[in-house]
């Protein structure tokens, strides 16, 4: 019993002479009921001489608070992805998960009042996702009949560390972009303005990948530290690389290879996402390594240029991601200054935007000097190609004449040739489209129909290429 | 008379308060009260309709999908694109994989511990166990003894975990009526459960490069061109789901049902459904989806979706004005006046986030149950079959209303999600088809960048309505209806409850401190409120000078 976090004298009182809990609470209710008193009155009666609703106060288990604030979820769902170790082992096995909204089996004032025992206990880590609601005093978000505001603070004031799970949490996430119409902040924000000194330790992401959450959990549990932290507060081992610096794409980018619109031959070859707007090369997060859903893919795998979810200042709910990163297929942004907008469509702006311009300057500006032709540094053919014509890295313009050529000269079988693999375009000007070679197997990709665009890119990057290799 | 709430309701997407007036052991009166607003609409404003299909999924991340597909047809009637055919089965294929993830998670993880005791499963006899579980025809997958073990060192331990605060012992310890034995086996199909729906994230993590949030789909099509490798492996997670699924769910809702019979004669919302439909066959047709749109009168007549019988009233919501706003000229100011205790005001009785919309005049109920009684009505073969089945199995033949209580309602989801597995296998095949027989083409470009379009959808928990206003590439007004809008709605301006309040109303509380029968019946709607709140603009510019919000709408 010396371990339950609130032992009620009174109900051992009530033990000793033959009255159980249960038998007690029934007689709160009808003396309630009798009396006609409000439900408050009986709850409070309650409130007082409940017993412990967590459980041992200590044990093997860290105990967690993991609090949604202005959230979608998707925080916890992302958590619920966690394959290694599963959802059920971390909250059986590695912390005591006493308040969590979506996985929680308690509702209501018991659900409550496992936090405030919690809270009471100590020696915790507070989780917390979603943004923070200043609108309205707080009401624009609503819990337990009070500001969301007061559950933050209250909870974070006497918490180890504040985890602040996904963007929203960090600085606002998409609430906080233009208008920011429910007065959206990060829980840093909050806490500095309450002067609360819990550390925070941000993790961003929209949502945040569990294997960042879990880090952090390695860290203090296994660790018995708090993860080193960058000037953003967020763990310098994940948010200090950028996406461009691990990504599966990037060969393509060093040899000039891009996508220019969907639905084209590029698309379809796997081409680096740049020139539709990939926010990879000043995103910061290690995406490509950690990658989503028991490692399954990631955005840039899938095909889906990288937004820069994780893009998050913590002490400027202004520079939350959606704000920084729209148009987000474009390389520039709009330019904001209270109601006036300005769409730029040459002139890089901000900090994002001189990035951008010295990555043109390296990708497109060495293809356009030639230095990068068909994929090699300062030589017009690499020595490895010249010595070995049929597995050459750079010739996208090969016919399948001369594939099955060059692959019979390789002593590559040549693959059965694959049944309608070329196609006329639905749309646009039903241009027929090539079969191509790539990467060093000579395996042959298959082609994808395009449309106007990008059948014009496509024709625009041959020419390059050919003009190139002349 | 008292009164009895559920503050924070748990085990739901977002934030909800129940209240409820309770009557000699009946709820007499109810208050249902979203709370928390974020303002998405405003947010999306002048951005394009590209970056609103990215933007806009945050609004939910249990069905982030559902809101991009929505998104993303507004924008494609907005710019006339149909797009090409193997998108349209890639987006199935991404829906479905959202669909199985949220219903897998919302039975065993959400909704079951409303009715499964992990903790009892302690007492359990681990022989009885298997001969209880091949008895009811359920899957074994897991050691129960092991199980039991795991559940025994965690006991022991002493922290409850998830399990605090909980209320295995609501109505003096008779509320969770399962043998201990049911309670294992069902507790083993939780923590499977959990593997299942990542394992049906994946599926969409494959096509969408990550969940939630997913990457890939976009106006015109999808930016996904499947690999051979990625098809084999679409195949194997697809039929791994669908076996587990079709041996699991509908044989545990079977076993638990009896325990539990009551909840079949109480918990009936408005009694009238809408759904718009899910699931693109190659006509593009909502009326012809897989899962087919129709609205139902109170005697369950399905007629077709029209648009402009969906109004708005926020006269009993955190908004100015008490008009009602017709489809789609909604407009709308927050402005949080106070909580008013239900009842203590019945003029200016405000009391929730979420407003009232209405088809034809009148509340609506959306979601699995909808959904498939508008499908069963409309002789979909899988749910007309599976459904009669089902009623006969619970001892009701042809009583199809009998789904329209707290338990028909968690119970038919199942079948929902067994169609879903199904018709998973069947669109990786077609894909599979599609691409041997030559067919490329996956993405559509734009060829305009001005016009309005709607896009007719469907959540896992219901309707979902996304219409939009595009000028030179730019969006001028947005506008969203979400599910739960639709039925955690307060009070209509004849003061009609909404139809959970409905729901609730009639239903018997043995403990007004965790009255666990409302709880059941909110988690059988499956509700988001997060997404239900939301604040729209006018999309025609009829009223556009009249919005002056503080924070500076224009």
């Amino acid at each position: 019993m010396e371990r339950e976090a609130i032992v009620s004298e009174f109900y051992e009182k009530l033990d000793s002479r033959g009255v159980t809990r249960r038998d007690f609470m029934k007689l709160c209710g009808a003396v309630a009921a009798a009396a006609g008193i409000a439900h408050i009155t009986a709850t409070d009666v309650a409130y007082a001489l409940e017993q412990s609703v967590i459980g041992a106060k200590e044990g093997n288990l860290y105990p967690v608070i993991w609090m949604e604030g202005a959230s979608c979820t998707g925080c916890t769902e992302s958590f619920a992805q966690i394959e290694t170790p599963d959802p059920a082992t971390v909250v059986l096995e590695l912390i005591s998960l006493n308040y969590s909204e979506t996985l929680g089996a308690g509702a209501g004032w018991s659900f409550e009042e496992a936090r405030e025992q919690t809270i009471a206990a100590g020696n915790y880590i507070f989780i917390y996702e979603g943004a923070v609601l200043e609108k309205w005093e707080g009401q624009a978000l609503r819990v337990a009949n009070e500001p969301g505001i007061e559950h933050v603070t209250h909870t974070a004031a006497k918490a180890n560390a504040v985890v602040a799970l996904g963007s929203c949490a960090v600085n606002g996430g998409w609430m906080a972009a233009y208008p920011n119409p429910a007065g959206a902040i990060g829980v840093q924000q909050c806490l500095k303005k309450h002067g609360i000194e819990t550390p925070v330790v941000n993790v961003p992401g929209c949502p945040a990948n569990p294997e960042w959450l879990e880090a952090v959990l390695v860290d203090v549990l296994f660790l018995q530290q708090l993860p080193d932290l960058n000037a953003e507060g967020k763990p310098s081992l994940l948010f200090t690389q950028t996406i461009h610096d691990n990504c599966q794409r990037r060969g393509h980018f060093e040899n000039g290879e891009f996508v220019y619109q969907f639905g084209t031959r590029e698309e379809a070859l796997g081409y680096c996402l740049y020139p539709l707007g990939c926010r990879g090369p000043q995103t910061k997060a290690n995406c490509g390594i950690t990658r989503w859903n028991n490692r399954r893919s990631w955005c840039v795998e899938s095909g889906g240029p990288c937004i820069g979810c994780t893009t998050a200042n913590p002490a400027n709910s202004n520079e939350n991601w959606v704000e920084t990163n729209t148009p987000f297929l474009k390389r520039h942004r709009d330019l904001r200054v209270g109601d006036f907008r300005l769409s730029p469509t040459t002139i890089a702006l901000s900090v994002t935007g001189l990035l951008a311009a010295a990555l043109v300057i390296h990708g497109f500006g060495m293809k356009i000097t030639g230095r990068m032709n068909g994929g090699a540094d300062f030589e017009k053919v690499r020595k490895w190609d010249k010595r070995h014509p049929d597995r050459s890295i750079g010739c996208y313009d090969l016919s399948d004449e001369e594939c099955a050529a060059l692959e019979a000269e390789a002593g590559v079988a040549a693959p059965a040739k694959p049944v309608g693999r070329t196609t006329a375009a639905k749309t646009g000007t039903g241009t027929a489209t090539k079969t191509g070679t790539t990467g060093t197997t000579g395996t042959r990709t298959r082609a994808k129909t395009a449309g106007q665009d990008g059948a014009d890119a496509a024709k625009k990057a041959d020419e390059e290429s050919k003009g190139g290799k002349a | 008379m008292t009164r009895s709430i559920i503050d924070p309701v748990t085990r739901i997407e977002g934030h909800l308060r129940i209240e409820m007036e309770v009557t000699n052991g009946k709820v007499s009166d109810a208050w249902v009260s979203g709370g928390c607003f974020r303002g998405m609409e405003l947010v999306v404003e002048n951005r394009t309709p590209e970056d609103a299909v990215h933007i806009v999924q945050r609004i939910c991340g249990v069905c982030p999908v559902s809101h991009a597909q929505a998104a993303t047809i507004a924008a494609e009637k907005s710019y006339g694109i149909e797009i090409p055919n193997n998108a349209r089965i890639l987006r199935n294929i991404l829906e479905g994989a959202q669909f199985l993830h949220s219903h897998i998670l919302w039975f065993y993880n959400l909704a079951a511990l409303d009715y499964v005791n992990p903790l009892n499963a302690l007492k359990a006899d681990v022989a009885d166990a298997y001969a209880l579980a091949q008895e009811a025809g359920t899957s074994i997958n897991s050691d129960f003894g092991l199980l039991q073990a795991r559940l025994k060192r965690f006991a022991e331990n002493g922290q409850l975990s998830i399990f605090s605060g909980n209320w295995f012992e609501s109505e003096e310890g008779t509320a969770y009526a399962l043998p201990p034995e049911l309670d294992l086996i069902c507790t083993s199909h939780y923590i499977e459960a959990l593997s299942m729906q990542a394992r049906s994230s994946e599926i969409a993590g494959l096509v969408g490069g990550k969940m939630p949030h997913v990457m890939t789909c976009r106006p015109g099509g999808v930016a996904f061109v499947p690999t051979q490798q990625n098809l084999g492996d679409l195949w194997a997670m697809v039929n791994e789901v669908y076996d587990w699924v079709s041996t699991t769910m509908v044989p545990d809702t079977l076993a638990l049902a009896p325990f539990y019979e009551d909840a079949l004669t109480w918990g009936k919302g408005c009694g009238r459904y809408a759904a718009w439909g899910v699931f693109d066959r190659d006509d593009f047709d909502m009326h012809n989806r897989y899962l087919p749109a129709g609205v139902t009168d109170e005697n369950l007549n399905v007629s077709d979706v029209v648009e402009s019988k969906i109004t708005e009233y926020m006269g009993h919501s955190w908004y100015e004005g008490e008009e009602t706003h017709a489809s789609p000229y909604f407009v709308t100011e927050p402005e949080f006046t106070g909580y008013y205790q239900g009842g203590t005001d019945t003029v200016n009785d405000r009391y929730t986030w979420v407003k009232a919309p209405a088809y034809d005049g009148k509340c609506m109920e959306t979601g699995g149950l909808a959904r498939l009684l508008v499908a069963y009505k409309r002789k979909v073969p899988f749910v007309v079959e599976h459904v009669d089945n089902f009623l006969k199995a619970l001892g009701v033949p042809g009583k199809i209303e009998v789904a329209q209580s707290t338990l028909g309602r968690t119970a038919i989801r199942q079948i929902e999600t067994l169609y879903v597995a199904t018709l998973m296998k069947e669109w990786v095949a077609e894909l599979i088809e599609a691409i041997k027989g030559g067919d490329s083409e996956y993405f559509r470009a734009p060829q305009s960048n001005t016009g309005a379009g709607t896009g007719f959808w469907e959540a896992p928990r219901g309707a979902l309505y996304h219409s939009e206003k595009v000028e030179n590439g730019k969006i001028k007004g947005y506008q969203i209806i979400i599910p739960s809008t639709w039925n955690l709605a307060p009070r209509d301006a004849q003061g009609i409850h909404g139809p959970l309040e409905q729901s609730l109303i009639g239903i018997p509380v043995g403990d007004v401190e965790m009255p666990i029968n409302a709880l059941r019946t909110v988690h059988s709607y499956d509700p988001c409120t997060a997404c239900a709140v939301h604040v729209s603009e006018p999309a025609t510019g009829k009223k556009f000078q009249t919005v002056t919000s503080p924070w500076g709408v224009k």
